[in-house]
Order: C-alpha cells, then structure tokens, then sequence
C-alpha cells in the first residue's frame, strides 16, 4: 500500500516537473513576444504621431468640430487617440499570440474568434469617427443657414440632422462587429421610420400653420426679403 | 508667358493674330445680351476719342451665356465699325471673344484676361462689367489713363453711394483692409478696375486661381497682391453706378461669405506682408474721395434686429469658440438690450472682428462656417447703424467712418497679438 502511494505521489512529481519543463520555455517566450510586442507598438505610436502630426490631422479635426466632441468625452486629441489606439491594437495583438503560445486548452479558439473580429472592430471605429464627424459638419451647416435665413427652430432642424447621422453611423458600426445583427436592423428601421413619421406629423397636422408659413415663405416672399437689408456692396 | 496652356486653341490663335497691344479692355460677360451692346459702344468712343494712337483690343470672356451675349459682340463691334463718325483711332481696335468655362465666375474670367494681357504684353488693362448700365466713355479713360499715362499699378473706382447702400464696404471692408495693410482704397470689391500688364504677369505667376476666394472675388485679392508687392495704387472717382435688374448682386450672407471670406483668405496669404506693417497712407485719388447721397429710404429694421438677437442665442456655442470670453459676453449683453436703445459700439465691432480673422488664421472651425458666423453680428452693426444715422448728414456719417477706421488702426496690435499666439 505504502509502495504504491509512494510510487504515484512520484509519477504526480515526475508528471508536474515534466509539465514546468514543457510550460516554462512556453512562458519565457510569452514573456519575450509581450516584451517585443511592447517595444514594436511603442515604435509604430511613435511614428504614426510624427506623420499625423506632419499631416496636421489635429487642425483638421478641430475645423470638422470632431475635437470638440473628444474634448467633451474627456478624450485626447485626434492624434493621441490614433497613435494610442495603434499602440493598444498592436501590443494586444501581440500579448494574444503569447497567450497561443502557452498552448492552454480552450483558449486557442477564443483567441483565434479575437483575431477575426479585430479588422472588423477597427473599421466600426473608423465608421463611428466619420459619423461623428459628417454628423457634426452637416448640423452645424445646417445650423447656420438656417439662423441666417430667419428660419423658426434651426437647434431642431440641426440636431435632427445630427440624430439621423449618428442613428445611421451606430447602426452600420454594430452591423460591422456583428452584434446582434438582425436587432439592429430592426431597431434602426423602426427608431428612422418613427422618427420621420413624427417629424412628418408634427410639420404636417401640429405645425400646420408653420408648414404653410414656410412654404409660403421660401416660394413667394423669398425675393422681397432679400430686398429688406440695404444692398451690402 | 507664364501659363498660356489653359487657354484653348482658338483663342490662343485670335490673341497670336492680334500681336502686341498697349491697352487691352475685358469685358466679362454671363447672359448679358440686353446690356452688352450699350457697353461695347461706350468702350469703342472711348477707345476712339482717348487713345488715338495706341494699340487696343476688346476681349470678351464669356460663362457659357445660353443667350446670344457672345454672338452679340462681334456683331455689334461690326456695326459700330461700318457707322462710326468723327475721331476715330488711328489704329484697327480688335476684338476677341472666347468662352472660358460653361459656368460663369469671377476668378477664370479674370484668368483669362491677365492670361491674354500677358501674352499680348498689354501696358494697361481694365475690366469693365456689362450690368453697370451707365457706363459712360469717360470710365473707361478714367480707369487706363492712370495705368498708361501716370505709371499706376491698380486703380479702383469710386462711386457716389447713397447713404444706406455699400454698408458692409463702409464698416468693414475699407477700415479693415486700411488697417491692416495700410493703403486707403475704399472700393475693393467692385466690377470695373484698372491695372498694369506688370501686375497682370504677377498675378499670372500665383498659383491660386484654384481657390475657391479668388475665383469668388478675384479683385480684391488682385488690390492686395499690388500693395504686398509695393506696386503702385490709386482711385478715380467716378460718378453715380446704375445696375441691371440682373446685375443686383448677391444677398448678405453670400456678399459676406465672398467678400469677408475672401477677405481673410488674404489675410492668411499675405501675413508676412502686413504683420510689420502700421498706420495707413492716402494713395493717388483722382476726383472726390467719397461721395454720399441722402437719397433711398431706411430699410426696415425690426427684422434685422430680430435676426441678429436670434442669431447671437441659436449660435452661441459656436461665437464661444471663436470669440473671447469678454467680447462674447458683451454682445450677449446687447443682444439683450431694448431694441430702441441698442448700441454695437466701434470698439466692440473692430475687436469682435479682429478676432474672427485671428479666429480664422487658427482654424477654430470650418472656415467657411466661421464666416457664416458673422452674418448675425454684422446684422447687429448694421441696425446700430440704420438707428443712429436714421436722420444723419452726409458729413456727420462721413465723420463716423473716420473714427471707425481709426478705431481699426488703433486695435491692430490687438489682432496681431492674437494672430500671432500659440493655441
């Protein structure tokens, strides 16, 4: 009986020394491909700042209003927040191929699904940016010309504008990653239609008086307004 | 001949059979068929009874009229050829017309003119716009003459205005550009001026007749690049203007999106020219530097006001990020003033404005979208105006043009310094 304790408390030694000797060079080179990973993404944030930097990208987001936003999210500036991205998809990149490396069972599939979604996530961030920032240009012009036409309620017309782009920005970047795809159709459909619809009533039978106004204004009385302000040249 | 490869063959071919000419008229035309014919003969009897010994061509650069303004040309050149009586020049007066672009703009129609001037080593040139219906033969004297005869480089019309026309020209445009880049022209943005060939191939030279503020309003930035350059300006005056019922111009916010737009556009071309300059010097004025009449009635001002009050309060986020602290919370203040005591000072103007242009130079926002901004403000001043001036002489607003250019020259430091800061 003694013997054979004996005998499997050494097979249960031998097998965990076996295992440290197979897992141990597995980890070092985990650790030396999250090391390298780190330095590389380090180096890749580096340049991609000095090109954006070069490029002047922080200018051109702070006229298209998209800095504005990042301000208000507490947010970095356009640069920092690409050059930091690229530096966390790199290393993550990296750190995910270590982890491959340690051969732990189970885990080979969900890193492989990881690697498979990453392309797509970066292209929903990239959909979610040009939204934002098409969202925000398009209401602000909209905005502007409607206060200097003397038109009634431009803050409603320019955040209508601004819902149905981020509406439609959100949607397609969900579509992109695939969460839940058929829901956000679905979702999407029906918050656009309700909202047209209740545009379209409110403008239609609430503002009923407001629509002919409106009308009236823009196919009659344009001409004759025009001539009320004093010839500016 | 810096860039004659834009011009297309048959004109190219029409500008070679001419040769060489001393002065050369430019007349942009877009539907103009009504009107055209009254131009071309007052340009003729000019030409005829001022420059009888000197080498002159007529060049008609077209938009892509749908009317007959082209055909219209040559054959009323023809007609006042075969029935001209008394002086006539002792040269042949050509005439060349061309088509530049299916769609009309300022700046390609001036392109082609200086282009032609270039090529034809013209000494002075003038454009003279078909809608002004009383263009008289002396005009057209009157904006050479200084070119070819008293060696100027640009010479801009004065006009006699009535008293509430031409604002915007007369509270922003003239102080501001005076201020800063120290030349007194008075009519920057106008459809007839003369210049040198000498400025012509200059202009030629710039590579900016792709942007959308020269091609807007060519004019004015052909007025600052003469005084960048040290060229000499001047003015002559030149009576009354009358309109065609085409010809009105645009409304306010597109008058201030070109003008203002191409204003600033300037501004930020030319820094390294007018940062280092101070104070304003007269140029040559031939005639009267102004001339107001008190003809023309006050335009209504309840909804000019309303739309400067809603504008201040619809756009407050946006005038936040141009403006400074301070001078955005004095116009708030205004904007909440009873309308029949509302004042929009001088100094808060001229700061206000300085720091949309520094505003612009930095890039807040669209710049476009920035310009579009001040339409509410400008609004705002103009009411200011038609309220104090209701009742005012010629004099007395002459008098306040002065101070408000004098306010412009005095806050300059203010625009540099806010031009000039790290954001």
């Amino acid at each position: 009986m003694k013997e054979v304790v004996i005998q499997g408390l050494s097979q249960a030694y031998s097998n965990l020394v076996h295992m440290f000797a197979e897992f141990l060079p597995r980890l070092l080179v985990m650790l030396v491909i999250v090391l390298v990973g780190l330095l590389v993404a380090y180096v890749l944030k580096t340049i991609l700042r000095a090109v954006l930097h070069v490029t002047r990208l922080d200018r051109l987001s702070e006229e298209a209003g998209a800095s504005r936003f990042l301000r208000m999210a507490a947010l970095p500036s356009m640069t920092e927040l690409l050059s930091r991205s690229l530096f966390w998809v790199t290393w993550s990149g990296f750190i995910l191929i270590g982890i491959s490396v340690l051969g732990v069972a189970g885990l080979q599939e969900q890193i492989s699904r990881l690697f498979l979604l990453l392309p797509a996530i970066f292209v929903a961030i990239l959909i979610l940016f040009l939204g934002l920032v098409t969202a925000n240009f398009l209401s602000r012009a909209a905005l502007l010309a409607a206060v200097n036409a003397g038109y009634p309620s431009p803050k409603l017309l320019s955040w209508s504008i601004r819902f149905v782009i981020w509406a439609l920005a959100v949607s397609m970047a969900l579509e992109q990653v695939g969460v839940a795809r058929q829901t956000v159709i679905a979702a999407f459909s029906i918050v656009f239609g309700a909202f047209m619809f209740g545009m379209a009533l409110a403008f239609g039978l609430g503002g009923k008086e407001l629509a002919r106004e409106f009308l009236e204004r823009n196919l009659t009385e344009k001409k004759r307004e025009k001539h009320e302000e004093p010839q500016p040249l | 001949m810096a860039e004659e490869s834009f011009l297309a063959d048959d004109f190219l071919r029409q500008l070679m059979s001419v040769g060489e000419v001393d002065l050369l008229v430019g007349i942009p035309s877009y539907n103009n068929a009504s009107t055209l014919a009254q131009t071309l003969q007052s340009v003729e009897a000019s030409l005829r009874q001022n420059f009888v010994r000197e080498r002159a061509v007529i060049l008609n650069v077209d938009g892509g009229s749908a009317d007959e303004t082209r055909q219209l040309f040559v054959q009323s050149a023809e007609r006042i050829d075969a029935g001209h009586k008394g002086l006539t020049s002792l040269r042949t007066v050509h005439r060349i017309s061309c088509e530049y672009d299916k769609s009309p703009s300022q700046g390609l129609a001036l392109h082609s003119i200086v282009a032609a001037a270039d090529l034809l080593r013209a000494r002075a040139c003038v454009v003279i716009s078909p809608t002004t219906t009383n263009l008289t033969p002396s005009w057209v004297a009157n904006l050479l003459r200084p070119v070819y005869r008293q060696g100027l480089d640009f010479v801009a019309p004065l006009y006699v205005r009535s008293r509430f026309q031409g604002l915007l020209a007369r509270d922003l445009l003239y102080p501001m550009c005076r201020a800063i880049f120290g030349q007194r022209i008075r009519e920057l943005y106008s459809e007839e001026w003369g210049f040198s060939g000498r400025l012509a191939s200059q202009c030629l030279e710039k590579d900016v007749w792709h942007e959308e503020a020269v091609r807007a309003r060519p004019e004015a930035w052909m007025a600052i690049t003469a005084i960048s350059a040290d060229l000499k300006c001047g003015q002559y005056f030149l009576g009354p203007k009358t309109a065609s019922p085409t010809g009105t111009g645009p409304d306010i916010v597109e008058a201030i999106r070109q003008t203002v737009g191409n204003f600033f556009w300037c501004l930020e071309t030319n820094q390294a020219n007018w940062l280092s300059r101070s104070n304003s010097q007269p140029v040559p004025t031939f005639g009267p530097d102004h001339e107001l009449s008190l003809d023309g009635i006050p335009p209504s001002q309840e909804k000019i006001f309303d739309l400067f009050r809603s504008g201040v309060s619809e756009l407050e986020p946006i005038l936040a990020s141009i403006l400074a602290q301070d001078t955005h919370a004095q116009i708030k203040a205004i904007a909440l003033s009873d309308r029949s005591n509302f004042h929009f000072a001088p100094e808060l103007w001229v700061k206000t404005l300085y720091e949309f242009a520094a505003s612009y130079h930095h890039a807040v926002l669209n710049r476009d979208h920035l310009v579009q901004a001040l339409v509410p403000l400008y609004r705002g001043r103009l009411y200011s105006f038609l309220l104090e001036n209701a009742n005012s002489s010629a004099e007395a607003m002459e008098t306040q043009s002065e101070i408000l250019c004098q306010e412009f020259e005095r806050q300059k430091p203010y625009l540099i310094e806010r031009w000039t800061a790290k954001r």
